[in-house]
C-alpha cells in the first residue's frame, strides 16, 4: 500500500461511539455550520449559456484570486472550502499558477462539455455503404488514419497523466485536461473506426513519428509538456486536419475532420493562452521553454521524414499514383508542410516569443523550403 | 528531460535525404502492402451507429487480446503492422485481467451517448425563485462540499493510471478518459449547486480525505479499482439515490438523477473488472480479500464523517426541528445499512461470496443503524 490513512476507522472507538450517539439521539455537533467560508450571491450572466464557471468567479471561490503560489491547499478540498487539520497531502507537483494557467480556461472547458460529439452516431457511417474507393486512395486513407491513431494515443495519455499532479485548487485547468483526455480518446476512436471501414484495415506504424512523439510524455514540467503538446504537436495536427478535410475522399471523412478540428482548435487555443501566460508571469521560464522547443520542433522534422505518412498524403492530395497525380500531390504536400511551419511561428509570435525565429532550425528549414517552393512556382497562400 | 528522440532529425542526413527523395516524386511505398487484416466494418444496427462492438473482428478485436500482452509496448494501434524501431512506453499494466471488464466497450459507448451539460441541463434559477430555509441550504452546501472531495479523487484515479496501461487495451483506456470527464462534470455540478444556493462551501472532511487517499494510492490497478470504481462509486450511487428521494428542491433531484446514471456506470465497470480479474486469476481472491480487510474501514470513515452524516440527517428530515431530526436520523440509519448491504452484494456478485461473513463492517453497521 502506497498510503495508509492516519486512522483505521474500524478501530477508532471515539469515532464509532460519536457516530452511534448521533444516530441514536439526533444530537449533532454542527460545527461545519460555522465554517469560515464566504457567502456569495452568484447570478447567471446569460441564461441561455446557463450557469458557468465564470459566473462563479467570485471572491475566494473564483479563479482570479488564486495566488501565484498556492501554499494553503495541498489536499482534496475544493477551492474556497474550510480546510481542517488532518487533511492529507495530495502530493501535487504543480502548485504555481503560471505553470499551468491560461486566460479563458473555464470557457474552453465549458465549450468542451457542451460540444461533446459521438463518434458512433454523429458520423454518417451508413453513407459508406456502396462507396468503393480506388485501392490506392483507400490504402492511403487507411495509412493516414493509422498514423492518426498513434498520434491520438500519446495525446490522450500525456495530458491525463498530468491531471493528478495539478494542485486541486486549479479546478478549471484540471477540468479542461479531463475534457481533453476524452476528446483525444474520441479522436483515436473515430480514426480507428474509419480505418476499419475502408476495406483495408489499419496499415503500418510510423516508427519515426512514434520515437519523436514519445518526447511529449516525458517533459519536466507542465508548461514544457503544454508547449510541446498543445502548441507544437496539436498545432501541427490542426493544420493536418484542415488539409485532410480538404483532401477527404468522401463526405464521411470531411465530417470526421470537421469535428476533430473543433476539438483540436480548443486544445491549441488553451496551449497558446497558457504559453502567453507563462511567458508573462514567469519570465525566468522563457529560456527553459526555448530549450524545450528546440527538442519539440524535432517532432516537425520527424513528421516530414516519416515517408509512410508523407507518401499517403501525396497520394490523397494528388488523387492517385500516376505521374500527374504525384506532381499535384507533392505541390499540395509542400504547401501543407510550409503552412504547418508558418502557422507554428505565427502562434509563437502571438504568444510573445517572436525571437524564436532567430534561434530555430525549423525556421531555417521553413525559409529554405519557402524559397524552393517559390522557385518551383508553388503558391503558398 | 527523461527522454530524447533517438535522432536529431534536423541533422540526420539519411532521414533528410529520404524525405527529399519522396518530395522529388520517388515514392518507396513500403507501407502499401502492410501485413494487416483487410476488413470493412459496418454498423450492425444503423440506428445505434458504428460501435466498438461492431469492430470486434479478428486481429482488431478486443476479444483476441491475449491475457499477457508481451509484444506491444509502443503507441501502435492494435492490429497495425509493427515495423522498425518503436519506442517502449514503459507500460506497467500489461495483463488483460488486471484492467478488463466484459462490459467495458458497451460502457464506453453508453457514456458518450448519455452526455449532459451542468451549465444548461439544470434549471439553476429555480434555486433563487424557491430558496430553501437557511439550515437546509447550509446542509446542502456541506453535502456538496463533501461530494466535490469525492469527485477530485474519482478524477485522479483514472488519470493516474491511464498512461501506464498498455495501449492494446484501447477500449478500456477510452473508458477511463470518459470517467475523467464524468468526474469533472460531477465536480462541476456539485460546486455550482453549492455556490449558487448562496451558502458557499462548507468544511472539507479530514476523515473522508484520509480514507480517500488510502484508496486512491493503492499500488496496483485492480486493488485501486475495487476501492474507487466499486466501493466508492457504489457508495456514491446509494448516496445519490438517497438524496434524490429526499431532495429538498427539484434542482437537487435533477442533479442526483444525472449523478446516479454516471455512478451506476462506474460501479458496473468496477464490478465487471473485479469479476473478470477473479475469473481469470482465481488465486488473486486471497490477495483481494486481504486488501479489503485492510482498506474497507475507509467506507466507515466516509459514511461516519460528521461532514456527511450530519447534513444527511438534516436533508433527509427536512430541517433541524426535533421531529425532523428524528425522521432524518432514522432515514440515515437505513441509508447506512443499505450502503453496506449493497457493497457486500456487489463484492459477492463479483466472486467473493464469503466476504460478508469475513468482514467486520456489517456487524458494526448493524449496531450503529439499530441504535436509531
Amino acid at each position: 500500500m502506497a498510503y495508509l490513512s492516519t486512522t483505521d476507522f474500524a478501530q477508532d472507538k471515539d469515532f464509532i461511539d460519536k457516530w452511534l450517539y448521533t444516530i441514536r439521539t439526533g444530537e449533532m455537533d454542527l460545527s461545519w455550520m460555522k465554517s469560515a467560508t464566504e457567502k456569495i450571491s452568484p447570478e447567471e450572466a446569460n441564461p441561455r449559456r446557463g450557469l458557468t464557471y465564470r459566473d462563479l468567479n467570485l471572491g475566494t471561490y473564483g479563479y482570479t484570486d488564486i495566488p501565484e503560489k498556492v501554499r494553503n491547499n495541498r489536499s482534496y478540498a475544493p477551492r474556497g472550502a474550510e480546510i481542517p487539520e488532518g487533511v492529507p497531502d495530495a502530493q501535487p507537483w504543480v502548485s504555481r499558477k503560471s505553470e499551468l494557467w491560461a486566460f479563458n480556461t473555464e470557457s474552453y472547458y465549458e465549450e468542451a462539455v457542451s460540444r461533446q460529439w459521438n463518434a458512433t452516431t454523429d458520423i454518417p457511417w451508413d453513407r459508406l455503404d456502396g462507396v468503393e474507393l480506388p485501392e490506392v486512395t483507400g490504402k492511403a486513407l487507411s495509412q493516414l488514419m493509422t498514423f492518426l491513431t498513434e498520434v491520438e494515443m500519446i495525446a490522450t495519455d500525456t495530458p491525463a497523466m498530468w491531471l493528478p499532479r495539478l494542485n486541486p485548487d486549479f479546478i478549471e485547468v484540471r477540468a479542461f485536461i479531463a475534457a481533453q483526455a476524452m476528446d483525444e480518446a474520441r479522436h483515436a476512436e473515430v480514426f480507428r473506426k474509419r480505418a476499419l471501414t475502408t476495406g483495408w484495415g489499419l496499415m503500418q506504424a510510423s516508427p519515426i513519428n512514434e520515437m519523436a512523439l514519445k518526447h511529449l510524455r516525458d517533459a519536466d514540467s507542465f508548461s514544457e509538456m503544454s508547449v510541446a503538446l498543445h502548441l507544437v504537436a496539436e498545432g501541427n495536427v490542426l493544420t493536418l486536419f484542415r488539409f485532410s478535410e480538404y483532401l477527404s475522399p468522401t463526405d464521411v471523412d470531411k465530417k470526421i475532420f470537421r469535428l476533430v478540428m473543433q476539438d483540436e482548435a480548443r486544445h491549441v487555443g488553451y496551449g497558446m493562452q497558457h504559453f502567453k501566460y507563462v511567458l508573462e508571469h514567469f519570465p525566468e521560464k522563457r529560456e527553459v521553454l526555448h530549450a524545450h522547443l528546440d527538442e519539440a520542433e524535432n517532432i516537425s522534422f520527424a513528421g516530414a521524414a516519416a515517408t509512410e505518412l508523407t507518401e499517403a498524403f501525396i497520394i490523397l492530395a494528388g488523387g492517385g499514383l500516376k505521374k500527374e497525380n504525384i506532381e499535384q500531390g507533392i505541390k499540395v504536400t509542400t504547401q501543407f508542410n510550409l503552412k504547418q511551419m508558418q502557422e507554428h511561428f505565427e502562434r509563437l509570435d502571438k504568444c510573445g516569443m517572436p525571437e524564436r525565429r532567430q534561434r530555430s532550425k525549423l525556421y531555417l528549414m521553413y525559409e529554405m523550403g519557402r524559397a524552393a517552393a517559390e522557385n518551383a512556382g508553388i503558391k503558398l497562400n | 528531460m527523461a527522454f530524447y528522440a533517438d535522432k536529431d532529425y534536423t541533422i540526420d542526413e539519411t532521414v533528410l535525404q529520404a524525405a527529399q527523395k519522396v518530395m522529388e516524386g520517388h515514392l518507396g511505398l513500403h507501407w502499401y502492402e502492410a501485413k494487416t487484416e483487410r476488413i470493412a466494418g459496418r454498423p450492425s444496427d444503423p440506428k445505434r451507429g458504428l460501435t466498438y462492438q461492431d469492430l470486434n473482428i479478428g486481429s482488431y478485436g478486443y476479444t483476441s487480446i491475449p491475457e499477457d500482452v508481451r509484444t506491444s509496448q509502443s503507441m501502435v494501434s492494435r492490429g497495425s503492422e509493427k515495423v522498425g524501431k518503436l519506442p517502449d512506453m514503459g507500460y506497467v499494466v500489461n495483463r488483460k485481467s488486471d484492467v478488463w471488464s466484459d462490459n467495458v466497450a458497451e460502457l464506453y459507448e453508453e457514456v458518450k451517448a448519455r452526455r449532459w451539460v451542468p451549465a444548461t441541463d439544470i434549471p439553476w434559477t429555480e434555486l433563487h425563485t424557491n430558496p430553501l430555509p437557511p439550515e437546509l441550504e447550509m446542509a446542502c452546501a456541506q453535502l456538496y462540499t463533501f461530494l466535490q472531495e469525492c469527485q477530485i479523487v474519482s478524477m485522479d484515479f483514472p488519470s493516474k493510471w491511464v498512461a501506464v496501461i498498455n495501449q492494446d487495451f484501447l477500449e478500456q483506456k477510452s473508458w477511463m478518459c470518459a470517467q475523467m470527464l464524468d468526474a469533472s462534470r460531477l465536480f462541476e455540478v456539485f460546486r455550482k449547486r453549492a455556490l449558487f444556493g448562496g451558502a458557499g462551501l462548507g468544511r472539507a472532511s479530514a476523515t473522508a480525505e484520509q480514507g480517500l487517499k488510502e484508496w486512491l494510492w493503492a499500488d496496483q490497478f485492480p486493488l485501486g479499482s475495487v476501492s474507487i470504481n466499486l466501493t466508492l462509486a457504489g457508495f456514491l450511487l446509494t448516496l445519490y439515490r438517497q438524496v434524490a428521494a429526499f431532495a429538498p428542491t427539484n434542482v437537487d433531484r435533477r442533479i442526483m438523477r444525472y449523478a446516479m446514471q454516471d455512478a451506476a456506470r462506474q460501479t458496473a465497470y468496477g464490478l465487471g473488472q473485479l469479476r473478470y480479474h477473479l475469473q481469470h486469476r482465481p488465486l488473486q481472491a486471497n490477495a483481494i480479500e486481504g486488501y479489503l480487510d485492510l482498506t474497507e474501514h475507509v467506507l466507515l470513515g466516509l459514511i461516519g464523517s460528521p461532514e456527511l452524516l450530519e447534513p444527511m440527517i438534516i436533508i433527509c428530515g427536512g430541517g433541524l426541528e426535533k421531529a425532523q431530526v428524528d425522521k432524518g436520523r432514522i432515514a440515515t440509519a437505513k441509508f447506512i445499512r443499505l450502503v453496506v448491504r449493497e457493497y457486500m452484494e456487489r463484492i459477492a456478485a463479483a466472486g467473493l461470496a464469503g466476504h460478508a461473513k469475513r468482514s467486520k463492517i456489517p456487524a458494526m453497521i448493524d449496531r450503529i443503524s439499530a441504535s436509531a
